[in-house]
């Protein structure tokens, strides 16, 4: 199916289809800074209600296919869909959320204020605020630091109350990139069951992460490097056809198949 | 456009400020700060200038134009006289002592009259009316010159003792030529009524300038730029936000001032205050625009910072806001006309000491709309091209 897409697509652009079993369309999605390429001619499709991780060392261009999803970055060719919009997206905005590698919170704020900014921005009501904070505190553990600034919470707090920012306003499909950096182990489970909580629901998860015992988690992995994806399937796939035993190895693998 | 984010983008930037109660101080001190140091130091009229007087002048007292000179300079403030010589214990000594005053500077003058004084005086005016000529009654004025205002304000003073001495019924010289200066404007104004709308144009340009310049490069570092930017909120919402929420801190700030500078100096409101307080609006919304634009540029606070020299002193200098811009040499004339503060000033000196209008004032209020609203075009574009 992405061969189909693949011949024709990179020339024109992908009309708008109302088709969002699949949330995530890229389609030769590329980015280039000066000389360097960030992501080579990105093809990749996410379907519905997934759980998606994708891996791959720093600078294999995670962030930047991120970045370009949800509008921060321009693509130099190639195109994206999400929820059956190209980006940047104008309409489907409000339904999705993102989570920047920075913390990108306010310092100076307090949780409750960071919370209730973004959700003004997506035009959340009030009323509907209300139960909605006291639902995402409850997740981050943070009820009681509610009224606090930011800046006087820990690392972990405001890596939590990063993550309640990007969920405020329930979006449908949801970038988070590196949410579980700085994360106690703990608490990391606490996470990951919340994004169970959210697939099951039908809502769509991209996150990057560099913790391999947290990709298994995953539903699809997909395995970056060098701006492209190398390769791309279950956890428990991915280690059969690389012949591994751990996502590890079989990046590696794949990894070394890729420059043979 | 929507109102609903606009307003969250400029409460948050407000909360921000609330939180943060040092900056909500210096942002309420720095302006009265300003406008007390000001207006104390350039409102004040020179006063109290120690002086000391040696008066060998030998005809009696109530005949003698250097006591007649002595005691007028004694009726006004503007001289201190530390110890007057007086014929009798006059000498030399007592002149060299009294100008060691002034070497130490302890004093700032010494007024020395000779023992012919009056003599001169009165020969001089004989020689006037019989159209022949005798050397004028004059007397030695020591001056320590370190400061220039202190020398014309005691020469100033002298000159004026001597036309009231001359013109009392004794020597009855009446000047031929008198200059009446009718105020068309400005009756009673002092130098504070004609600076404070220069301080107060200045807060608003240093407070709006430096809090969007450092919130936003805040932003950037801190990557909330790019939350807000993959929101629903539009680069124009941003900006917006921005604009209203430090237009109205410089706002508060101005009124802050204002009512100091009414309460304490008595400064005259003489136009509509709403027009002057509009004008600064104007103007602290186009300076927060120019921190925005210019916020893309720095890469930390410590970057931020350096920009407010730059943009602070040549307005400063050039703007008339201590010196009427005629001040500026021919040279730098073309650049005083392009600064956004010489409008504001000279808006705001029209209402509130002339008492102008809407209609007076448009020129400054066009330029004022101009510069605010390229700055947030300048600003809103600046965002959409980071993408």
């Amino acid at each position: 199916m992405a061969e189909s897409v693949s011949r024709k697509g990179s020339a024109e652009k992908i009309a708008d289809s109302p088709d969002v079993t699949q949330p995530v369309v890229a389609s030769k999605l590329r980015k280039e800074f000066d000389d360097l390429v960030a992501v080579d001619d990105l093809d990749m499709r996410i379907g519905r209600g997934m759980l998606y991780g994708l891996i791959g060392p720093n600078g294999s261009g995670k962030t930047t296919a991120i970045k370009m999803f949800v509008g921060l970055l321009r693509p130099t060719s190639g195109h994206a869909q999400l929820l059956g919009e190209n980006v940047p997206l104008r309409r489907n905005i409000h339904r999705i959320g993102y989570m920047p590698q920075e913390l990108a919170i306010y310092p100076d704020l307090t949780v409750h204020e960071n919370l209730e900014l973004f959700a003004a921005l997506y035009s959340i009501e009030d009323s509907d605020f209300g139960k909605r904070e006291q639902e995402l505190l409850k997740v981050i553990d943070l009820a009681e630091r509610r009224d606090s600034l930011v800046s006087q919470l820990s690392g972990g707090m405001k890596h939590r109350t990063s993550l309640a920012c990007a969920l405020v306003h329930g979006p449908e499909l949801v970038f988070l990139d590196e949410p579980t950096v700085g994360v106690d182990p703990e608490l990391r489970v606490g996470f990951w069951s919340y994004f169970q909580a959210l697939k099951a629901s039908w809502k769509t998860v991209v996150l990057t992460t560099h913790y391999m015992d947290e990709a298994v988690r995953c539903d699809i992995v997909g395995m970056m490097r060098a701006g492209k994806l190398i390769a791309e399937g279950t956890p428990k796939d991915l280690m059969a056809r690389a012949g591994a035993s751990d996502l590890e190895t079989a990046f590696l693998e794949f990894s070394r198949r890729a420059s043979a | 456009m929507n109102v609903k984010r606009v307003l969250a983008i400029s409460r948050k930037n407000l909360r921000s400020l609330k939180h943060d109660r040092r900056t909500v101080g210096f942002l309420v001190m720095m302006p009265l700060l300003l406008i007390t140091i000001f207006g104390y130091t350039f409102g004040g009229e020179v006063k109290d200038l120690d002086v000391y007087i040696v008066n060998f002048d030998q005809t009696p007292a109530d005949q003698s134009a250097a006591q007649a000179l002595i005691n007028d300079l004694a009726t006004r403030d503007t001289m201190n006289q530390v110890q007057v010589f007086g014929p009798d214990s006059a000498d030399t000594a007592a002149v060299d002592a009294s100008l060691a005053k002034v070497r130490e500077a302890k004093a700032w003058a010494l007024m020395v009259f000779e023992e012919d004084f009056t003599a001169d005086v009165a020969a001089a005016l004989e020689a006037l009316r019989n159209g022949t000529f005798s050397m004028p009654g004059s007397f030695r004025v020591y001056i320590d010159g370190t400061n220039p205002n202190v020398v014309s304000a005691i020469m100033t003073d002298l000159q004026t003792s001597i036309q009231k001495v001359l013109a009392s019924p004794v020597y009855g010289v009446v000047p031929p030529i008198a200059a009446t200066p009718e105020l068309v404007y400005g009756e009673d104004a002092e130098f504070i009524d004609f600076f404070a709308p220069g301080v107060m144009g200045l807060a608003a340009m240093m407070v709006t300038f430096m809090l969007s310049i450092i919130s936003f490069v805040h932003e950037r570092s801190q990557s909330t730029l790019d939350r807000l930017l993959s929101s629903p909120a539009t680069e124009g919402e941003i900006v917006a936000g921005y604009a209203l929420a430090f237009g109205l801190v410089g706002l508060i700030q101005s009124m802050v001032i204002l009512l100091t500078a009414v309460l304490l100096f008595d400064i005259q409101v003489q136009g509509n205050v709403i027009l002057a307080l509009s004008i600064i609006l104007l103007f602290g919304i186009g300076n927060q625009g120019l921190g925005f634009v210019l916020s893309s540029v720095a890469k930390n606070e410590f970057q931020a910072v350096q920009f407010m020299p730059i943009i602070l002193f040549p307005q400063i200098l050039l703007s008339g806001v201590f010196w009427p811009i005629e001040a500026v040499p021919d040279l730098l004339r073309p650049a005083s006309y392009c600064l956004p503060l010489t409008y504001a000033v000279e808006g705001l000196r029209s209402v509130m000491i002339r008492g102008w209008g809407v209609g007076d004032v448009w020129l400054q209020l066009t330029v004022l709309v101009g510069f605010a609203a390229v700055m947030l075009l300048l600003s809103a574009y600046g965002l959409k091209k980071r993408r």
